[in-house]
């Protein structure tokens, strides 16, 4: 049995993180931890009441700090796979094994919690901005990955040792550019996700215009590159 | 150049010069940031002082006023700082994520001490 740790970042996320968690422990046996960011509404408070294994961060920095943050507790306590799980309630835990079986069995470095392997994606402008980035990857790497977005994602530990090493690495897109460039094994599982049930996304469309140029200079001029 | 020019470039460097060691006094600037600073003033108040010089330079590298030369060589000199000053907000940024990670990682392993020991 490998050792499974799902990392779940969590800002102002004081509604659905209870029930996140129950969803973990009630569907796997994987150990988890909350990556509290600074969260201001109290979702620290009720990690503490529930006596639930959280690390609180005295400065709010973001998503990617928060991952990497999470890998460097899954270094520190030698897991064997890390896997990143929202905890916004959008993901459901019953598909993580799927995920750890495909690592486990096929030898895969990364495995990528996919929405539309079976299903197509909807017309939306956010899926247009996932095509987007899906067909750069395409050019770039030769590679075809249907959800570069998906917030869902396992690493083995070659992997994590690598965000543990390298500050650069993000849990977004471009990253995955970096892995495939490094020989590493992509490989996608079906999943399903709910719609966000409390709370806002940070996403705005401002902001995704924003995060849309950065994914594709990341990709183009440095990760397809370097 | 024009004597007005020379002027006002020879008063903001006073200015610049006198800025940087009253800034160093208040201990708002340390010594090595200042340097740069002090050196662009020097740079900026030989180039009035010998305008002869920056008018030949200019010329033969075809520029078609002197001043032109003068604000090109700012302008480098001022990208060079920005730049210069960008890589340390991202080494700042860096080590304060690092720092943040530190303090997080252990505040977790000293509540984790805590239940252990009142388990005991």
């Amino acid at each position: 049995m490998p050792k499974v740790l799902l990392i779940v970042p969590a800002y102002n996320e004081k509604l659905n993180i209870k029930k996140t968690i129950d969803d973990i422990i009630n569907n796997t046996n994987y150990d988890y931890i909350i990556i509290d960011d600074c969260s201001k509404d109290g979702t620290k408070e009720i990690c503490k009441e529930n006596h639930f294994n959280y690390l609180s961060l005295p400065i709010n920095y973001g998503l990617t700090s928060g991952i990497q943050l999470g890998m460097k507790y899954a270094y520190k306590y030698d897991y064997d796979i890390a896997i990143q799980f929202d905890g916004d309630g959008q993901h459901q835990a019953k598909y993580l094994q799927d995920l750890v079986k495909e690592i486990e069995e096929n030898n895969t470095d990364i495995a990528i919690g996919s929405r539309f392997i079976t299903k197509k994606k909807p017309k939306t402008t956010r899926m247009i901005g996932s095509m987007l980035i899906s067909s750069v990857i395409k050019l770039t790497t030769g590679k075809t990955i249907k959800d570069p977005t998906s917030g869902m994602r396992a690493y083995n530990k070659e992997v994590i040792k690598r965000f543990v090493t390298n500050s650069s690495l993000t849990p977004e897109p471009d990253t995955l550019v970096y892995f495939i460039k490094k020989k590493m094994k992509i490989k996608e599982v079906q999943v399903e996700m709910s719609k966000r049930e409390y709370g806002k996304s940070y996403l705005n469309p401002l902001k995704s215009i924003e995060y849309m140029i950065n994914m594709l200079f990341s990709i183009i001029f440095i990760r397809a590159i370097t | 150049m024009s004597i007005t020019l020379r002027i006002i470039l020879i008063i903001c460097s006073i200015i610049a010069f006198l800025l940087s060691i009253m800034k160093i006094k208040q201990a708002k600037l340390k010594v090595v940031n200042s340097v740069i600073w002090m050196v662009g003033a020097i740079l900026l108040i030989f180039m009035s002082l010998f305008s002869n010089v920056v008018e030949w330079i200019s010329s033969s590298l075809g520029f078609i006023a002197p001043v032109n030369f003068v604000f090109l060589i700012t302008i480098i000199f001022l990208l060079i700082e920005v730049f210069t000053d960008n890589i340390r907000i991202s080494e700042l940024n860096e080590k304060i994520k690092n720092l943040n990670h530190y303090i997080a990682l252990s505040e977790h392993e000293k509540r984790q001490n805590n239940l252990k020991n009142e388990g005991e």
